[in-house]
């Protein structure tokens, strides 16, 4: 880094700085958004598009970067206190999360959650920012081969999720790539399975199967108690060592934050890739390389770092195509990208150059975010758990209701309520007879993305199989995630045989 | 619940409810793509061929348990006086007529009235005057949020057709 690139980050850090009067109420409105199905960052910045337009360039940045970063870790309170991830992108908080909650250790796996997010999303926007004509090259070499393999990483956390009931967890996992696959072929738009409802013809969107798999069911279910922590958990009343807890337990796992936090920038950096691919990823590596995999599930802390870390890590990967070539990352990206040529901001290597404080400055508004939200949220930890502590007659009818509505607002069909109440009923059965409803979830959100890539391959190799292998970048992707299958069975193997040594 | 069931022989009924709807849904997705082009048949029969064969996987391990006697084709895992007791069939009634009624009587007094009911269901009936208030509070906090500030196009009612009438005209 020259001294001008370094005296212009100087410069841009502190004029971030200056904007806290909009960074402060933007993380609130953020985490609120964030935590309501349906309302992501990216239907808010749309809903508050004549607000944004209206602002100056920078401030409008400002704004939608910090509801972007916020959004993204308020997603996952909800997940963690009543099972209900706010996003797709959180739906891997609750494997561990809510297991946490449920032993009355809300307040810990909150402050775990924050840590997690805003170190992961901290250290993820520095390394994009040195690492940017790197990175920006990583979308060029991964194609519909690689991205093959990257969906496939996410996807085996079905066969890590029916370890306990194999058959039934592979059950449940197929289905949801099933139902996954109802709506048009990518390739010559045949409707498939849709029952003969047009609003199914794009596939089956995400927020209702999340809403129904989720919330309903999990309001359905948990009035059999009167509060949502299990009655062996004490009821505590909340103090700060708590949060000092939750703190101390995510920064003795840095190492575990970085490394799955870049995980979710790789995949960040991927036009089209999201933060539910980088969770699912994130928590399958995690529990592969573990030394501990038995735990996750039951409320394990590496559990709850890994996703949360990778899907904060992918809002500075989307940022990266965006920026350097003007390929928009995801949803937000792409609106953000409107926003910025409203005001006559050009993408692509030259903005670096023409308008650097514009390019580095949306770098700078996230790593100042992010630093900002850690002291701002973490204290609210304490406060936030006593949500565990409501009584269910009153917790349940409100997340039915919010989230029921929640479903509509993505696409504003009456159809989408209704399909969030199957989806309801399919997740309340799938609970109460044993089946993992995350592995359906995992199916439904990454089934039409594996088959779409699929069939670009086959599309363009003339239907010849081989062209899976075809690559080198995909090769090596095949080998990496045959050693993720293969390396954890092996270890698992030799700490078995090693227990059986030390019993003997 | 968990230990009763410990001790009761294993509920299969509810337990092949998940794999028969499975079966039943993947038959008919066949059945949609029989006569389309390859693309649109390679990945469902390949998803849906894997699916039918864990499926068919089950169904023995569900023949063998109940030779064994070790299962019985109940249900008691998946429906219970217990659903009825704890409110849980009230509160998916008051689901159901949520969702239908909605788009007639628009989201906040719908909302409203399914708060209400289905708290009163589930307190089978105690502080009905604090249910009330609070389900109130929640609609109209929903409204303020939802139409009011971020103007989503929920679907509107006499409520908020009156109200936007008020603040429009003053």
């Amino acid at each position: 880094m020259d001294s001008s690139t370094a005296a212009i980050l100087n410069e841009v850090f502190f004029d971030t700085i200056g904007y806290w009067y909009v960074i402060l109420p933007t993380i609130f409105l953020g985490l609120i958004v964030g935590g309501i199905p349906g309302f992501s960052a990216a239907n808010t910045i749309i809903i508050l598009m004549p607000l944004t337009l209206a602002m100056d360039l920078q401030t409008g940045l400002i704004f939608m970067i910090s509801l972007y970063c916020s959004s993204r870790m308020g997603a996952g309170i909800p997940a963690i206190l009543v099972n209900i991830p706010g996003t797709a992108g959180a739906a891997a908080t609750p494997l561990d999360g809510y297991p946490m909650a449920k032993q009355g250790k809300g307040q810990q796996a909150l402050a775990i959650s924050f840590v997690a997010s805003c170190i992961g999303g901290l250290l993820t926007t520095l390394i994009a920012l040195a690492t940017m004509p790197l990175l920006a090259r990583v979308g060029f070499y991964m194609h519909s081969v690689e991205m093959i393999v990257v969906m496939l990483f996410g996807i085996s956390l079905i066969a890590s999720i029916a370890a306990q009931d194999m058959v039934k967890g592979l059950i449940a996992g197929f289905l949801g790539l099933m139902i996954g696959s109802i709506g048009t072929d990518v390739v010559y738009a045949t409707p498939r399975g849709t029952f003969g409802f047009l609003e199914l013809y794009d596939g089956v969107p995400l927020i209702p199967a999340l809403v129904g798999l989720f919330a309903v069911s999990e309001a359905l279910i948990i009035i059999e108690k009167r509060i949502i922590i299990n009655h062996e958990a004490e009821i505590k009343k909340a103090s700060w060592h708590d949060t000092f807890e939750g703190v101390s337990i995510a920064l003795k796992r840095w190492w575990h934050i970085m490394w799955t936090s870049v995980i979710g920038l790789v995949i960040g950096v991927i036009p089209g890739a999201g933060a539910s691919i980088a969770s699912f990823v994130a928590y399958q590596q995690s529990r592969s390389f573990s030394k501990t995999p038995e735990l996750y599930g039951t409320g394990h802390p590496e559990g709850l770092i890994a996703p949360e870390s990778a899907n904060n890590g992918v809002t500075s990967g989307t940022l990266v195509p965006l920026l350097v070539l003007g390929i928009p990352g995801g949803a937000t990206a792409a609106i953000m990208l409107v926003v910025m040529q409203f005001h006559g901001v050009s993408f692509g290597p030259s903005l670096f150059e023409d308008q650097p404080k514009v390019g580095y400055g949306m770098f700078m508004a996230m790593a100042v975010c992010y630093a900002v939200m850690i002291f701002t949220i973490l204290p609210l930890s304490r406060y936030m758990s006593h949500v565990t502590t409501i009584p269910t007659i009153y917790l349940a009818p409100m997340i039915i209701s919010f989230t029921l509505v929640g479903g509509f607002v993505p696409r504003e069909y009456m159809f989408d309520m209704y399909l969030a109440l199957g989806f309801g009923v399919l997740g309340y059965i799938a609970r109460r007879t044993g089946y993992h409803v995350a592995a359906i979830l995992i199916g439904v959100i990454l089934g039409p993305l594996l088959e779409k890539y699929f069939l670009w391959s086959l599309k363009k190799s003339d239907g010849d199989i081989m062209v899976l292998f075809s690559s080198t970048l995909g090769n090596i992707l095949w080998v990496a995630f045959a050693a993720s299958i293969i390396l954890p069975i092996v270890f698992g193997m030799r700490r078995k045989r090693k227990s059986e040594v030390v019993i003997q | 619940m968990a230990s009763d069931q410990n001790n009761q022989p294993r509920q299969i009924g509810g337990e092949l409810v998940i794999p028969i709807i499975a079966v039943v849904f993947t038959l008919y997705f066949f059945s949609t793509i029989w006569n389309s082009p390859w693309t649109a048949q390679v990945s469902a029969f390949l998803v849906g061929g894997v699916l039918l064969l864990v499926c068919a996987i089950f169904f023995v391990r569900c023949v063998m348990l109940l030779r064994r006697g070790e299962g019985t084709l109940g249900f008691a895992n998946l429906v219970t006086m217990e659903d009825i007791r704890t409110g849980r069939v009230g509160l998916l009634f008051t689901t159901i007529a949520y969702v239908v009624l909605i788009d007639r009587l628009g989201f906040t007094l719908t909302t409203f009235l399914f708060l209400t009911s289905s708290m009163l269901i589930l307190a089978k009936g105690r502080n009905p005057a604090f249910i009330a208030l609070i389900s109130g509070v929640m609609a109209l906090t929903g409204w303020a949020v939802f139409i009011w500030a971020f103007d989503t196009r929920f679907p509107h009612g006499l409520f908020e057709t009156a109200m936007k009438a008020v603040l429009t005209d003053g």
